[in-house]
């Protein structure tokens, strides 16, 4: 302590500068929105997504045009995977500091609207600075929310079954449009007995999946504000699932776990498993095999259930650029050069501009085409209804609780309490 | 206790007037708040008032979008019911009571073994604390999750024994013994404590203690268990609570899921879940107080229990 004593106003003054400047920086950096408009007219609007690396590059591509157009606005970008993008979003949005345009899904729309997150497009629409028109059938009915338009959608996607095509090829099971459960579960068996690669990495707490199961019973897993079927049914379909992992036709849940975050079926652990279509892009790109698309069994040899969804843009209703956020989206969806680069990471394009723009090379991107083209010939495409609020967190739980049981660490009644317990609890929130 | 004899007040009182000195103190106490003062605000912005917060929200119905709308003890009655809370208190209970009694005796053990002067002490000294510096990074945890995965060294060499028991990370029964492994492998920072203590204790007592036939068993249990507790004591403090707060580990080895079936569900994490992911910002409040209170609790206890065991005798001073 000896050497202070020489301490004079001016080092207070100092000191105490530069706190006030630090704490004033802190102030205005701390909460990281920066989105504004500068002193010569300048714009900054901040757009996030979820996805991979590659998405990011073409992406960050189709905005280099974007802001060749317009000089006049400028685009900060930030990404990460599904799970931490809505973490992410989530705490920002509730800390009144969302993106002014984001990525958004039909999971998504009704949570977000409910809680005043979400810019109603309409206006924008009306003042002719966004164009709904030149969209393929019935795709921007996706971003609709009680005569809101809440999203636009820049791709849509269709639940499919991704298949292992070497092993499929191996056993010597070809999957048929039309396919009965009944096949599949049969085609399964055939698999592992052959090529001892269990035939499926765990369809059984796929929430998308079970819904295109109720569909085609008549049901769905939700209805507009609850869930669309009773303990009963969903104690069925996990015991089914539970003896199927038993019987070693699903791969065991313990490898699944370690496979993660890879997909079980790109790790070559399991010959087939259900989800988006545009996923074959990922595994190709993750795996060693060939990947390709096969129909979604059905219950009588028609319907699938299936449904066109949709990756959309949204925009925040916090933003104070509404307009710039319109033109980005409009360009976004509209602009051939974008869909080009885009291809079909996000889903076939939406626009017939976009659509037409990009015509597919490569066996992965034709296959989905040709997917798509074929589940909509077959007319077995029925419309998606808005998820309630909350859907979020059942999907998250249904994976869970029905890794719990495949584990064998749940009796199927108490994981589906446990399901119905949660679901009501996420509803409320 | 050199510094303070050293130190220059007193010759300054002879030369300059008391009232000077005060206001030059007060002033020197000024300037000392003010380059505190960062710290100060940090302190009542980013700990203090997020606290008082959070003690408010543990009250409340709170989404993170709504008005918190109070709901009195409900939180803390609902978490008496929710099977995932008593899975999450189960967990980490099991974490701390096998995890933290084994890193301690590890650390003991080689710290006994290190505090005889042989050549390489250095060496050896830093090879063993090594792992506490780098331990807690995730990188760490990543390289964790592939050790202990199927066909990884783990399984082989156990495998080799006659253990066939697969990769642990995927395995609900075991994947929490990953993370015990884990933290006991950091053994290293008590360890540095322990030999501190065994530093300090005097060799006379061996030496009379050797004279009256002692044993090394009894040596270690009448002299230097006894000599050492109040360092012991601490160990056990610092490093219970520490495993309480466990959740980096156990968020990146069980990749975010705090899987599988929720056997790596520490309390932290499920905290993290329903306030993160669920939006349940009132229920996560409350969690994170009743933690507190564990805490608290757990540590009063072992305040209570140290009359019984910690012996604070100067042992500088006997020996001279």
């Amino acid at each position: 302590m000896g050497t202070s004593r020489n301490v004079e106003r001016r080092t207070i003054l100092k000191a105490a500068g530069a706190s006030a400047a630090a704490l004033g920086l802190a102030a205005t950096t701390g909460c990281g929105g920066d989105s504004g408009t500068s002193a010569d007219g300048t714009v900054t609007i901040r757009y996030s997504w979820w996805g991979a690396d590659e998405r990011a590059k073409k992406i960050n591509q189709t905005i280099k045009l974007f802001e060749k157009k317009y000089p006049k606005i400028k685009v900060k970008t930030d990404f990460q995977d599904y799970v931490s993008f809505w973490e992410k979003f989530q705490t920002q949005a509730a800390g009144g500091n969302p993106p002014d345009v984001f990525q958004n899904a039909v999971t998504f729309l009704r949570k977000y609207d409910k809680r005043s997150v979400l810019l109603d497009l309409k206006p924008q629409i009306d003042a002719g600075t966004l164009s709904l028109d030149n969209f393929r059938a019935g795709v921007t009915k996706v971003g609709e929310v009680d005569g809101k338009q809440l999203g636009v959608p820049v791709g849509s996607n269709t639940m499919a079954l991704v298949i292992d095509k070497k092993v499929f090829q191996k056993a010597g099971v070809e999957p048929a449009t039309g396919w009965t459960w009944d096949d599949y579960f049969k085609a399964l068996k055939t698999i592992h007995d052959k090529t001892k690669v269990p035939g499926d990495t765990g369809y059984f707490s796929i929430m998308y999946l079970y819904d295109l199961y109720l569909r085609q019973n008549g049901k769905a897993f939700y209805t507009k504000d609850g869930l669309g079927f009773d303990k009963a049914d969903l104690t069925e379909w996990w015991q089914d699932g539970y003896s199927r992992v038993k019987a070693g036709i699903i791969t065991d849940p313990k490898t699944v776990e370690q496979d993660r975050p890879k997909s079980s079926l790109s790790a070559g652990h399991g010959a087939s498993e259900f989800t988006w279509d545009n996923f074959t892009v990922r595994y190709t790109a993750e795996g060693s095999s060939e990947y390709g698309l096969a129909p979604i069994p059905t219950m009588d040899g028609k319907h699938t259930g299936q449904y066109l969804a949709s990756l959309m843009l949204s925009a925040s209703a916090r933003t104070s650029h509404p307009k710039e956020v319109a033109q980005f989206i409009n360009f976004m969806v509209h602009d051939p050069e974008v869909g080009k680069i885009m291809g079909y990471d996000r889903g076939i394009l939406a626009s017939t501009q976009q659509y037409d723009a990009f015509k597919p090379t490569d066996p992965v991107n034709k296959e989905i085409a040709q997917y798509e083209a074929d589940t909509a010939r077959a007319g077995v495409l029925g419309t998606i209804t808005p998820h309630p609020s909350g859907a979020d967190t059942i999907e998250a739980a249904f994976l869970r609780i029905g890794g719990d049981l495949a584990q064998g660490k749940t009796k199927p009644s108490a994981a589906v309490k446990q399901f119905f317990d949660e679901s009501q609890a996420a509803f409320q929130a | 206790m050199t510094l303070v004899k050293e130190s220059p007040p007193v010759t300054r009182k002879a030369r300059s007037g008391a009232p000077a000195v005060k206001r030059r103190g007060r002033r020197e106490n000024l300037a000392g708040y003010l380059f505190m003062s960062p710290w100060i605000a940090g302190f009542l912005l980013l700990t203090a008032g997020p606290m008082v917060a959070s003690l408010y929200f543990a009250f409340t119905d709170y989404n993170l979008f709504n008005t918190p709308k109070w709901v009195g003890l409900d939180n803390f009655t609902k978490m008496f019911d929710d099977p995932r809370w008593q899975k999450s208190v189960e967990v980490t209970a099991k974490y701390v009571i096998i995890g933290t009694p084994l890193k301690l005796l590890l650390a003991l053990g080689v710290a006994l073994l290190l505090a005889q002067s042989r050549r390489g002490q250095a060496f050896y000294r830093a090879a063993f604390y090594a792992p506490s510096l780098i331990g807690a990074s995730v990188s760490v945890a990543f390289v964790w999750r592939s050790l202990f995965s199927d066909h990884a060294i783990v399984d082989r060499t156990m495998s080799v024994f006659g253990f066939h028991v697969g990769g642990w990370v995927g395995n609900p029964d075991w994947i929490l013994y990953c993370l015990v492994a884990l933290t006991v492998w950091q053994f290293g920072a008590p360890m540095v404590i322990f030999l501190a203590g065994l530093k300090q204790v005097p060799k006379e007592l061996y030496e009379a203690a050797e004279l009256d036939g002692a044993g090394a068993f009894r040596k270690f249990w009448s002299i230097t268990l006894p000599m050492i507790s109040p360092v012991l004591f601490f160990n056990v403090l610092l490093e219970t609570i520490h495993s309480f707060q466990i959740f980096g580990s156990a968020y990146v080895v069980s990749n975010t899921y705090c899987g599988p079936a929720d056997a790596t569900l520490v309390y932290t994490c499920y905290l993290y879940q329903q306030g993160f992911k669920n939006a349940q910002m009132g229920f996560a409040s409350a969690m994170a107080w009743m933690l507190l209170l564990a805490v608290a609790l757990v540590t009063a206890v072992l305040f209570w229990s140290q009359k019984k065991w910690v012996h604070y005798e100067n042992a500088t001073e006997d020996a001279r």
